[in-house]
């Protein structure tokens, strides 16, 4: 192949993408469709459920103050420090649980894996910027609530190519 | 076969002992060398966007490089050592960390490792489910590679088209582990969580996409003959240079050497699928950039391969004790083709928690032998034409 019909090849392949909707997402007014809940996992059978490792979700109902969770986060991040909570429940006599805090976190998902009591799980929640460094720190009511995030963008392939629509 | 070093070069560095005492040191390459007034030394890094976190001390006479003295250890993270204070399960998060775009080759033969020291069987259904993730990853971080391949030679389109199509791989990886880069999604005893609903029907149809856009690079990429002038015949490594330097990966198979861990060692379930190790005579920069692109669509065959292989049902993981312990004093290494090459993990165990000694051997630093013998007598416009063709990842070097 000659220089000159390898150059018009190369200029032409680029020249059909033109036509082709565009591939990337307009981000905070799209966002990507994901599988499901976050992730998650049963300590019956030592299997985690896929989903997104977002931010975590804490069941005050079910948590006991073992501290494995912050255990688990000893080798890997030490994200999770326990926490006195004024609330009394008959399971959890020292009334501490995890406090996280995103700036060191990794998300992981080994002190989802740690918990035993179902306590833990994890959320498709990723958008956790904050200004100062003290908003990185959820503390335990914090952790109870159950984050809404929009989900409306899949990719879409079809002949032409794909996009985001 | 001579035993002396393919191209005798002398390195600045090493010509002069430096007393480090004299508080006239200063660092290799700073320090004025007693050569020839025509000779002059460039530093190419640490900060230059386009050598890594690494520096490059070349001597260059006019255009042409004399000597290069390739200086690593800028990202130096301690790795190794830090594995010696975290069991078994929490090193897997930061011991994915030196190539964050192939996370889940890095942990392969760690993971492997484990499982022999500990004694466990994996379930096969989370062996092709590792096969899937360890395949996506390798053209994960190809399409990486590519991409600043292409901005390296100044070739804009190819950075943009590979960082979009990546896209659609890491979305898979993030449908399948829930993270898009760092996955830890291996563990001793198979993988962290089974597939989504739905998952092979997206993952074979973004697949099928994906092999059908990798396939037009070549127009736009490969068969330019602006790049195959830039690359072709610059930075030759003859197949008895490329054994006895010990580089491997593409780099060897692209000098010809027939070499794919894959093949030659099959791990996991490997020897069950039907796909080519892709091996180049050329040896020159341009075999070493095409070799990695005609892994991909091995890689896409396999991963189809392996979605239609897998057993429809059944446990992903072994369920383990909370403090996995080796059974005495035992020594174990497993290695995998990774995207860079072969990645080797060497563990020592004594009987407790944490390993004794873990050591990685990595193939970025092996190809990065090369570079000074591939480096001389080129233009220095060709530096880094050469230099992103050995599939050098530095903070993987570092480790």
């Amino acid at each position: 192949m000659g220089t000159a019909t390898g150059i018009i090849r190369a200029l032409n392949s680029g020249i059909k993408h033109l036509a082709i909707k565009r591939f990337t997402l307009r981000y905070p007014e799209e966002k990507l469709k994901f599988v499901g809940d976050g992730y998650q996992y049963d300590p019956s059978t030592g299997v985690g459920i896929a989903g997104l490792k977002g931010r975590h979700m804490l069941f005050h109902d079910k948590c006991t103050g073992c501290q494995l969770c912050a255990i688990a986060c000893e080798g890997v991040a030490e994200a999770i420090a326990m926490v006195k909570v004024p609330e009394e429940h008959k399971h959890n006599k020292k009334a501490i649980m995890p406090q996280i805090d995103y700036g060191k976190c990794v998300f992981c998902g080994l002190c989802v894996d740690a918990c035993p009591f179902y306590a833990l799980y994890m959320t498709n929640d990723y958008e956790l910027c904050s200004f100062s460094k003290e908003g990185l720190i959820y503390t335990p009511a914090q952790l109870q609530v159950k984050p809404y995030v929009a989900q409306d963008v899949d990719i879409i392939i079809t002949d032409r190519g794909a996009s985001h629509g | 076969m001579t035993t002396e070093l393919p191209r005798d070069i002398k390195l600045a560095s090493s010509e002069k002992q430096i007393d480090q005492s004299s508080s006239n040191w200063l660092p290799p390459g700073l320090a004025l060398q007693k050569v020839d007034e025509k000779i002059m030394t460039l530093n190419v890094g640490p900060q230059h966007p386009g050598s890594g976190h690494m520096r490059l001390i070349i001597q260059i006479d006019g255009d042409y490089i004399v000597a290069c003295d390739p200086d690593p250890g800028y990202v130096h993270r301690g790795e190794e050592k830090m594995a010696e204070y975290r069991n078994y399960i929490t090193n897997i998060p930061h011991l994915e960390r030196p190539v964050i775009h192939d996370s889940c080759n890095i942990l392969y033969p760690y993971v492997l490792g484990v499982e022999e020291l500990l004694g466990i069987e994996v379930p096969e259904r989370a062996k092709y489910l590792r096969v899937i993730g360890a395949e996506i990853n390798r053209c994960i971080y190809i399409m990486y590679w590519l991409a600043i391949y292409g901005i390296f030679l100044g070739h804009s389109t190819m950075f943009m088209w590979p960082t979009g199509d990546r896209e659609l791989l890491i979305d898979l990886m993030e449908k399948m582990t829930g993270a898009r880069v760092t996955h830890s999604h291996f563990v001793p005893g198979g993988v962290r969580n089974d597939l989504p609903a739905n998952f092979e029907d997206v993952c074979l149809r973004q697949v099928n996409y994906f092999e059908k856009r990798i396939k037009e690079y070549a127009a736009v990429f490969y068969d330019n003959p602006i790049l195959i002038s830039r690359t072709k015949d610059t930075g030759v490594l003859s197949r008895q240079d490329a054994i006895r330097l010990g580089t491997t990966g593409s780099v060897l198979r692209a000098s010809g050497v027939d070499f794919d861990v894959r093949k030659k060692e099959p791990y996991d379930v490997y020897d069950e699928f039907d796909f080519e190790s892709i091996v180049m005579k050329e040896g020159d920069s341009y075999a070493r950039s095409k070799v990695p692109w005609l892994d991909m669509m091995e890689s896409c065959r396999i991963i189809k391969q392996a979605l239609e292989k897998i057993p429809k049902s059944g446990s992903v993981r072994v369920k383990l004790k909370p403090n996995p312990k080796g059974k005495g004093f035992d020594t174990v290494y497993k290695r995998v083709e990774s995207g860079r090459g072969s990645l080797g993990c060497y563990i020592v165990s004594d009987a407790k928690p944490e390993p004794y000694r873990l050591k990685l051997s990595v193939p970025s630093f092996r190809n990065l032998i090369a570079l000074p013998y591939l480096l001389k007598g080129e233009k220095l416009g060709n530096m880094p034409a050469v230099y992103w063709s050995l599939n050098y990842w530095p903070v993987e070097a570092d480790r």
